[in-house]
């Protein structure tokens, strides 16, 4: 696998542990904020959190493919 | 479970017709898709210690249709990692078949145009496999939707990715799947529609964007997901427009790589974009509750 293949697949994880695990802490805090009861909230942000890296990598990928170019 | 054994079916002669044309190669990158979906489904679910569901078909039909929507010239393991990705990320992630926001084998082309941008080149000539453009590559370079003739697109005569070649085959499945009542035709219809509509205004023979790229594959195969997309009809029909939009647009302007490919061709983008909304197109749309 080319080195620059390389690269943006791991910069593709660096972007999704980076959203998923920063959202993390501010969605908890939002949720408990709110009142939820703490296990639920750590169960409905632990699949917000998800959602949030996915969707972040998907823009990540669309705006390097359209318009960056970077890594080559 | 028989929806997506069905989709196999509907799949499997345009992916016949690649590997007559393409040769082994072809079989080579979609077998490397549909194991490697299958395997990373396999081995995710028995680390998360959940139920292993690939006899439901899924899987295969993520990887089938990745194997489908590269170029003869990608390498093996370019299609087996995007698959991979596709399914983990892509659906396995948000609680896997069902849950998922995105297509997980467009998201998993996504992840191939990102990573793998050098290896879709050179497009190569059905048979003698000689270097050749495809003729949505030929549009953007002269501006005219000309050149290639329709039979040729229509029947899969033309260089484009391995399974999107055959318009013929693929309809002929896609028929099928209509007939089974297995996907919801408003989509294509409202993508083709937006798509006749822009050819006509801008003065070109629709046909060529109806065979020219992927928008068969992707319209009547990728953006009918039931799981990604939306469940009224309504909803269907706007979805299916902004399919048919984005592939024109793309097609025209574009987007590029600078100085690696200059992407010619929209679906990916479309059917991804478009999958966002899904949620809120199901709940604007959904009906009244009959009293």
């Amino acid at each position: 696998m080319p080195e620059s293949s390389i690269i943006r697949f791991l910069s593709v994880m660096a972007v999704m542990l980076v959203v998923g695990f920063g959202w993390f802490p501010i969605g908890l805090a939002r949720l408990k904020k709110q009142g939820v009861d703490e296990s639920a909230a750590r169960t409905q942000v632990k699949q917000e959190a998800k959602k949030y890296s996915i969707i972040a990598a998907f823009l990540y990928m669309v705006a390097m493919v359209s318009v960056a170019g970077l890594f080559i | 479970m028989k929806m997506m054994y069905g989709m196999l079916m509907a799949l499997t002669p345009a992916a016949l017709w690649s590997i007559y044309i393409f040769g082994p190669q072809a079989l080579v990158r979609i077998l490397a898709g549909v194991v490697a979906a299958v395997a990373a489904e396999a081995v995710f679910q028995k680390l998360t210690r959940q139920k292993i569901t690939v006899k439901d078909g899924s899987a295969a039909v993520t990887g089938l249709l990745l194997g489908m929507a590269v170029s003869i010239s990608t390498p093996w393991y370019a299609v087996s990692v995007s698959a991979a990705f596709g399914i983990i990320a892509g659906k396995q992630l948000l609680g896997g078949f069902g849950k998922n926001l995105f297509n997980p084998a467009m998201f998993g082309r996504l992840f191939y145009l990102f990573v793998f941008p050098d290896s879709i080149l050179p497009w190569r000539q059905p048979f003698d496999l000689t270097t050749a453009a495809t003729p949505l590559e030929v549009l953007r370079e002269t501006g005219e939707a000309a050149g290639v003739p329709i039979h040729e697109m229509f029947l899969g005569l033309i260089p484009g990715t391995i399974g999107e070649v055959s318009s013929l085959l693929l309809l002929i499945g896609f028929a099928f799947l209509v007939y089974r009542k297995f996907v919801r035709w408003r989509i294509p219809a409202a993508a083709f529609s937006v798509v006749l509509v822009l050819a006509l205004v801008a003065g070109h023979n629709p046909l060529f964007y109806f065979f020219a790229g992927s928008l068969v594959l992707g319209a009547c195969f990728m953006a009918t997901d039931p799981m990604t997309s939306p469940k009224f009809p309504k909803g269907q029909l706007i979805f299916g427009a902004g399919v048919g939009l984005i592939i024109m647009l793309m097609r025209w302007y574009g987007w590029q790589t600078p100085g690696v490919y200059e992407f010619t061709e929209g679906t990916t983008f479309a059917v991804l974009t478009m999958n966002l909304f899904v949620p809120y197109l199901n709940k604007k749309f959904k009906p009244a509750p009959k009293k």
